[in-house]
């Protein structure tokens, strides 16, 4: 063989890596046959077939259109967070997150094929993935708009001490490394929470993905309604004069305490009304699946639309004039108000230093609420698991394999 | 194109070819001289049959010397009946449409007679 041949081969050997062990024989197929193949362009139009074959099977696998739909968010989202001097502390260590960050994504995914087996079959599985990706990928830009604004002192004057103000109202003794490392570990946890339930292994059925997908948005829904959009009780008390207790602001607390139970509680219904509960512990699993994802995906939804708007009003006067419409002075914060003196670009500044604080409370959301989620239905799960399974169950997503190896004769 | 057989026309004659003579292995080259198929469309179509059962695949047992081992098809019984009635229904579609081609003509001259 030439030196050529033998660079063509070992190239389509290393190729073969990339297409499903079950469809390696059809590739190895195709070159067995090029001898036969009269030499010049018919052979080697025989062996692009062979090229094409190897593409095809791999992007039949989804695993190449998968990785570079997230390489290209991903640098997308690394590149709207990169910009700023190097020189700044800070900078550096944003960029060290966003690299960080992708990292663990990227990584993620392929720990839980080996500890949690494949993406379960279902579109909603599959959804729920990429949406927690974007979500996340979504979060990386926002967030850093949001620290570099936060981190910036202002040289002097009125803004300076508006800015001593806020941050000794919230007593922001912060390290940046230390909020780095939280937002990763915060993050990741939420992640694998995702990659878990729409595993194969987990045996959550497409359905209760469904409806803990629903409830989540809604949980999320009305949690962002309540802030940072602007609906929060110092923007609701002018509609309904006289209420002490905001209306939103309730109901967005009772989705965050009731709605796990609630989808954990229809999800268990609709599994076994289907005939496919034959042990406690599916029906325990349908309960965990349904109820950790309602808060999960209400917080990440919430976290990412809340940062996101709250990165907006930093770098959009129209949305802060929007949002803060006809809030001229400033009432969350004491001793602000006399500073301000009705100084309108001192109010907008303090509105952006504040909600640029707050935008951290997201991510204690993204932590905090399947926490609660998970406390709230702990004992129906605890008891299904805690029975013994009598029958193997149905996996939900049982589908016949899509590849049949060829058959090999020894 | 339209067939008649659930089939396309290119899978159609690959199912030909291997039920010349359903009982020989055939390789790939071999089918696609056959066929006039290029190896990127003659494979995807063997692949889609063995995944439904139709072909039956394996490697050859003794290599000729200098080459290395051919990977051979021919058609399960299941395939020889499908692809049986797949042939006969376009035949008789193909049938159908050479009888209905002169009748339409036929028919537009008539319209076209004031």
């Amino acid at each position: 063989m030439s030196e050529f041949g033998r660079a063509g081969d070992a190239m389509r050997r290393a190729a073969l890596q990339i297409v499903p062990a079950a469809r390696r024989d059809w590739v190895d197929a195709v070159w067995a046959e090029s001898p036969d193949v009269p030499p010049g362009w018919r052979r080697l139009a025989w062996r692009a077939g062979g090229v094409q074959l190897i593409v095809r099977e791999a992007l039949m696998q989804r695993r190449i259109g998968t990785a570079l739909l997230f390489a290209v968010a991903a640098g997308a989202a690394a590149w709207a967070a990169w910009p700023g001097p190097p020189s700044y502390l800070a900078i550096s260590n944003h960029r060290a997150l966003v690299v960080a960050v992708i990292v663990v994504l990227a990584g993620l995914p392929l720990l839980a094929r080996r500890l949690f087996g494949p993406v379960s079959r279902s579109r909603t599985a599959r959804a729920l993935r990429v949406c927690t990706y974007a979500a996340v990928l979504a979060l990386i830009p926002a967030r850093n708009v949001i620290e570099g604004f936060r981190d910036v002192p202002p040289r002097g004057g009125l803004d300076l001490r508006v800015y001593a103000v806020v941050n000794t109202e919230h007593r922001v003794a912060r390290t940046e490394s230390f909020d780095g490392f939280m937002f990763l570990v915060i993050i990741a946890l939420c992640v694998s929470a995702v990659l878990w339930l729409t595993s194969q292994r987990s045996r959550v059925a497409p359905g209760t993905l469904g409806i803990g997908a629903i409830g989540g948005i809604t949980v999320g829904a009305a949690v962002y309604a309540v802030a940072p959009l602007g609906l929060s009780k110092a923007a609701t008390n002018p509609w309904l004069p006289g209420s002490d207790v905001d209306p939103l602001v309730s109901l967005a607390w009772l989705l965050v305490i009731f709605a796990p139970p609630a989808a954990a509680f229809v999800a268990h219904r609709r599994y076994t009304a289907a005939g496919t509960a034959t042990a406690p512990a599916a029906g325990a699993r349908q309960i965990l699946g349904a109820g950790l994802l309602t808060n999960l995906v209400g917080a990440l939804l919430v976290s990412a639309l809340g940062t996101g708007t709250t990165a907006l009003t930093l770098k959009e006067a129209w949305l802060r004039d929007w949002l803060y419409h006809g809030q001229r002075q400033f009432f969350g914060i004491a001793g602000l108000r006399s500073l301000l003196h009705g100084d309108l670009a001192a109010i907008a500044y303090s509105h952006e230093l504040t909600a640029a604080v707050d935008g951290s409370i997201f991510l204690v959301m993204c932590a905090v609420f399947p926490l609660i989620g998970l406390a709230l239905i702990a004992l129906p799960v605890l008891d299904g698991l805690g029975s013994p399974e009598r029958e193997p169950e149905r996996s939900p997503e049982k589908e016949p394999e899509r590849g049949r190896a060829a058959t090999v004769r020894p | 194109m339209a067939t008649g057989s659930g089939f396309s026309a290119q899978t159609l004659s690959v199912l030909a070819a291997l039920s010349d003579q359903p009982s020989e292995w055939r390789h790939g080259y071999a089918l696609a001289k056959h066929t006039g198929l290029k190896s990127g469309t003659l494979y995807p179509i063997l692949i889609r049959l063995a995944d439904r059962g139709l072909v039956e695949a394996c490697w050859q047992d003794e290599p000729q010397p200098g080459r290395p081992r051919r990977h051979l098809y021919r058609l399960t019984a299941d395939g020889i009946a499908v692809a049986g009635a797949a042939l006969a229904a376009a035949a008789e579609s193909q049938a159908r449409q050479r009888a209905r081609a002169p009748l339409t003509k036929r028919g537009a001259t008539a319209r076209a007679v004031p």
